[in-house]
């Protein structure tokens, strides 16, 4: 009853949600990508990046991905996941590899020129190129 | 002697493969999906099944095998542009358990971004949903509508397939071609089971922008091998002996010959899906020149609305065999074992008719992430000579009008 009635307050609460940022290598020479161009990579429909170097989309565990992916595409992690199920079980391709934590993910974007990630806006710093804000 | 070949084709490319990969450091990854599913009916006459490749079927007495399946998937990356991946699923179909359940393997050449070159064993991509219809977190329903794919045994081929992406107005063309060869062991009845053999070609557009998806394919299947249980029957109608009394025994053998012979399956398409409201339509013609697998014509239309985590769904579905029934004379000398002949062949060429109409409503809950829950309830009415995608006892009158239920978890990982 008492979760029920925090789940009833936080509910009629605004939700507070963290604002999502889209980062790349700083030397990839890309200002910055629109929505569609990052649907299109992290969705596995195109794998090269406007600058021309294979994209490496980097994925991190829910609830941020679901949230990256609602604001992203407008549809809820489940179909997202559904629609992943039916293009890698029918060998087109491979969802995003997963990383646990923005931390991991920054560290990544900083070593390969071709990687994607997406953190909290709050963990950003001067070591990545912000290529997408989603809020 | 096929199933062999294929074991072997299979483990020399896994070979190859572990070789190349030996030299190039490949991103393994492992994934699987499955379903733990019961149904059940309101009727014993007949017995439900998903398809024609089951040879076991649930009545009223419920049972697990008609959706129960798990599948594990092994990826192998090599670099940007070689892949390779092996899928198998354990299910209760009829065939060769390793053989049979072996969809999936194959080695794919991606030169281009917008290119896929693929050679081994390959998903039978004739539906929109054929090369997918074990996953069924991917789909909204209990299982693929019935009248569309139960009655298609063929979930795979080995050959080769090339596909390429065209960017049009904001969306993304596909075409793709393939050809190749498929091995299949089907049930006949309920206890026999014969080897199928098709040479296949087909080619197929699917074209995706935004909220929609539109396919239209086309595909060719020429039958290597005649069905092994009809093979008494037609030396029997074939004996010389026999032209003096039954003149059309020798046509009516001819009639059951199932080699050299083809069919034709062309479809369309179109699904549309915004996140709450989704709607899939597919419509089938299958030409057949076989006189035991007649043309039949199928539809469905399914629409749904997703509240929260929970969709709900109702699906409609229509399959009708359109040939008439062969015509099978009498003998001219009324000797019981020549009637018993003449009624062993009516059987074989005029039982196989598919006459079916079914309503369905049913829920999927996506209970937490890569997990779901459903459940569905169907009607079929099933015509004369129409229930040829239920397994049917050999004699006696079959129901007309059923009932069935059916409750899932899919998951994948």
């Amino acid at each position: 009853m008492k979760t029920f009635l925090i789940a009833l307050l936080l509910a009629c609460v605004p939700a507070v949600r963290a604002e999502i940022l889209v980062i790349g290598h700083v030397k990839n020479d890309i200002e910055n990508l629109t929505a569609k161009q990052v649907q299109d990579i992290y969705l596995g429909r195109g794998r090269v990046l406007p600058n021309g170097k294979f994209a490496l989309p980097i994925d991190q565990p829910s609830p941020l991905r679901a949230e990256f992916y609602e604001k992203l595409t407008g549809r809820p992690v489940e179909q997202i996941n559904a629609y992943w199920a039916r293009i890698m079980f029918t060998g087109q391709a491979s969802p995003p590899q997963q990383l646990p934590s923005d931390d991991a993910v920054m560290q990544t974007v900083r070593e390969n020129e071709g990687a994607i990630g997406y953190i909290n806006k709050t963990s950003v710093d001067k070591t990545v190129r912000i290529l997408l804000e989603l809020d | 002697m096929n199933i062999n070949y294929s074991v072997i084709a299979v483990s020399l490319f896994m070979a190859g493969a572990t070789a190349f990969a030996e030299e190039s450091k490949p991103a393994l990854s492992l994934k699987g999906f499955g379903t733990l599913g019961a149904s059940g009916m309101d009727n014993d006459s007949l017995k439900f099944r998903r398809d024609i490749k089951q040879g076991r079927g649930v009545d009223s007495g419920w049972g697990i095998d008609t959706d129960s399946r798990l599948g594990l998937q092994v990826d192998a990356d090599f670099g940007n542009a070689w892949h390779a991946t092996v899928q198998w699923v354990a299910r209760n179909y009829t065939g060769d358990f390793v053989e049979q359940n072996l969809d999936w393997a194959f080695l794919r050449w991606r030169p281009r971004d917008d290119l896929d070159i693929r050679a081994g064993r390959m998903g039978f991509d004739v539906f929109m949903l054929s090369e997918y219809r074990d996953v069924g977190y991917a789909y909204p329903w209990i299982r693929p509508p019935h009248e569309f794919y139960a009655g298609l045994p063929v979930y795979h081929f080995d050959g080769m397939d090339i596909a390429q992406k065209f960017a049009v107005g904001e969306g993304q063309l596909t075409v793709k071609v393939f050809g190749g060869y498929s091995f299949n062991q089907v049930p006949i009845g309920l206890s026999d089971q014969a080897d199928q053999s098709y040479t296949l070609a087909g080619v197929k557009l699917a074209y995706e922008q935004g909220n929609w998806n539109a396919r239209i394919g086309y595909n060719y299947s020429l039958n290597n091998l005649e069905l092994s249980t009809l093979h008494p029957l037609m030396n029997a109608l074939n004996d010389p002996a026999l032209g003096a009394v039954w003149p059309d025994a020798s046509t009516l053998a001819g009639k059951m010959s199932s080699k050299d012979k083809a069919v034709h399956f062309s479809s369309i398409g179109l699904t549309y899906d915004d996140g709450q409201w989704l709607a899939q339509a597919e419509g089938s013609y299958i030409h057949s020149e076989l006189d035991v697998y007649r043309s039949v014509a199928s539809g469905y239309l399914s629409l749904g609305r997703r509240v929260g985590k929970v969709t709900l769904y109702t699906l409609l579905g229509i399959s009708e065999t359109l040939n008439d029934r062969t015509n099978v004379s009498t003998p001219l000398a009324p000797v019981p074992a020549l009637l018993e002949l003449r009624n062993a062949a009516d059987l074989a060429l005029n039982s196989n008719g598919v006459d079916q109409k079914s309503v369905s409503l049913g829920l999927r809950w996506d209970v937490i992430e890569n997990v779901d829950l459903k459940t569905q309830w169907s009607h079929y009415w099933l015509g004369n000579n129409g229930s040829a995608l239920w397994l049917r006892p050999a004699t006696g009158a079959a129901a007309d009008s059923v009932n069935v239920w059916s409750v899932g978890m899919d998951f994948i990982f």
